[in-house]
């Protein structure tokens, strides 16, 4: 057991250090001269400050998208037809326009004529009401794969319909959504990037003004791309940690 | 128990699955339904424990009315052990049980929960009660549904088909505690494929078919079927037994 995990630290290790040589090779030929990080040095609080703007706009988007996911669940499960096709037709065009054309239209059009004029927010809504579409799939995926069987027992047994929700169906939810909801997170994370368009103070629009004015392109980008890491790769880890665990117990789930 | 049953029937779609169904027993203790796969008698369970709306008749379960409409307090009187256990997949043997207990019934005393304790060392499940559902075999399961259904003190409990999806092994433990059912006084009516176990232990026995009760009375019928039907079945499903 020692041994295999010894064995294994050994071949990450090589295959990360692979990684990095490739990187500085390409770096070495594409950029001929010495790097320099001493403006990023002299402007860190920006683009920290960028960095801290970027998580806030991802994790209330993601707690907005929570929302927005359950309410469309809600409207596509509603009996009343008018509220399914509203919600269809959001997810629809959501799942058929890319991430930046959304962001643009809603800040440049859909903000202006609503006279919100906080980048910050307009960036929170968009994010929100485009991942709130997938996160609704993501209810629906899980609240489906509960067991017809439990709500049956709840209702034989007596437990009324909030009961049935409350300690059968949601807890068993929960589990079974996290694994998808840090992924999605690690895509909020990513899809805020896009913000930059809109000109929102975020972690990408601080480095490519810093960028702009020290002409130190490759440093800045090489910052970007650890910034979005430290964020992403922890979550990326988490999910395959979650993923795991839930396929072992689905293995056993039905065994008798 | 009383059961009446008048005149009933039962559509899916167009499809009649229960036709004029008519049974008229009191003073038992024990009901067998048998019958082929398909032959209605999981679906006239599901009517008597109010889980399903009917179309024509009346079902009468000691002295009360199942009619249409909200049956949600009828069912709390009503214990019930389905073909697969039906455990909730995310809590303990013991939380299973309790949830009900608490939530349901309002019973959430040191009472309750010793009661309960002692219910499932009598079903020899002390030592799985605090293992998730995935972590226990299906027999210690189907004994624990039958614990769940039993806790709750019901007037009546229906369980359907309870061994079908056993191996021979847990067959004979799950029947074993149906028998400790039997010896606890509760009233029950078991669907059930087990002829045999139908025969120790039922009061009564009602054969069905295509929807319809073909023959009733007591296990006796089991040994001299009357009609050429329930002949037929006893022939196929005895015909391997020693």
């Amino acid at each position: 057991m020692k041994g295999q995990i010894m064995k294994k630290s050994i071949s990450f290790a090589l295959a990360l250090i692979a990684y990095l040589f490739f990187f500085y090779y390409v770096m070495v030929l594409a950029v001929d001269k010495v790097s320099d990080y001493s403006i990023y040095a002299v402007y860190w609080r920006v683009i920290f400050r960028g960095w801290l703007t970027t998580i806030m706009l991802s994790g209330l988007s993601l707690l907005l998208s929570l929302l927005v996911g359950l309410v469309l669940y809600l409207m596509v499960e509603s009996k009343i037809s008018f509220f399914y096709f509203l919600a269809e037709i959001h997810k629809t065009i959501i799942f058929g326009t890319p991430l930046l054309v959304v962001a643009i239209v809603a800040y440049y059009y859909i903000g202006d004529a609503f006279h919100i004029d906080s980048k910050f927010w307009v960036g929170v809504l968009t994010l929100a009401l485009y991942i709130g579409a997938y996160i609704s799939d993501i209810y629906k995926g899980a609240i489906e794969g509960i067991h017809e069987n439990q709500w049956q027992t709840a209702k034989m047994f007596g437990l009324t319909k909030y009961q049935t929700y409350r300690y059968v169906i949601f807890p068993q939810v929960l589990k079974s959504i996290l694994p998808p909801l840090a992924g999605q997170f690690a895509l909020t994370i990513k899809g805020s990037a896009l913000l930059s368009y809109m000109a929102t103070d975020e972690f990408l629009n601080t480095v490519k003004t810093v960028q702009s004015i020290s002409f130190r392109y490759p440093e800045g980008f090489i910052i970007i791309a650890i910034g979005y890491w430290l964020l992403t790769v922890p979550l990326v880890v988490v999910v395959r940690i979650f993923e795991k665990r839930v396929n072992y117990k689905e293995q056993t789930w039905n065994l008798k | 128990m009383e059961l009446k049953i008048n005149g009933l029937s039962k559509y899916y779609g167009s499809k009649q699955v229960l036709s004029d169904i008519h049974i008229n027993v009191s003073n038992l203790q024990v009901l067998s339904l048998i019958g082929a796969s398909g032959s209605g008698k999981s679906t006239l369970l599901r009517l008597i424990a109010g889980l399903e709306p009917y179309e024509t008749g009346e079902i009468i379960v000691n002295g009360t009315g199942i009619n249409q409409g909200d049956l949600s307090d009828y069912r709390k009187n009503v214990g019930f052990v389905f073909q697969d256990h039906n455990l909730f997949a995310h809590l303990s043997v013991l939380d299973n049980i309790l949830l009900i207990l608490d939530k349901v019934h309002h019973l959430n005393d040191s009472e309750t929960r010793a009661r309960v304790i002692s219910l499932l060392k009598q079903f020899g499940l002390e030592e799985h009660m605090h293992k998730l559902p995935h972590q226990i075999s299906g027999g210690q399961s189907q004994r624990a549904s039958i614990v769940r259904a039993l806790a709750i003190e019901p007037e009546i409990i229906l369980l359907d088909e309870p061994t079908s999806s056993l191996d021979p092994v847990l067959t004979y433990e799950v029947l074993t505690a149906i028998k400790k059912l039997a010896e606890n006084a509760r009233d029950f009516i078991i669907v059930t494929h087990e002829i045999g176990f139908a025969k120790h232990i039922a009061d009564y026995v009602i054969f069905m078919e295509d929807g319809k009760i073909i023959e009733h009375g007591s296990n006796a019928i089991l040994d001299s079927p009357q009609t050429a039907q329930l002949k037929h079945f006893l022939d196929k499903v005895l015909s391997f037994t020693a």
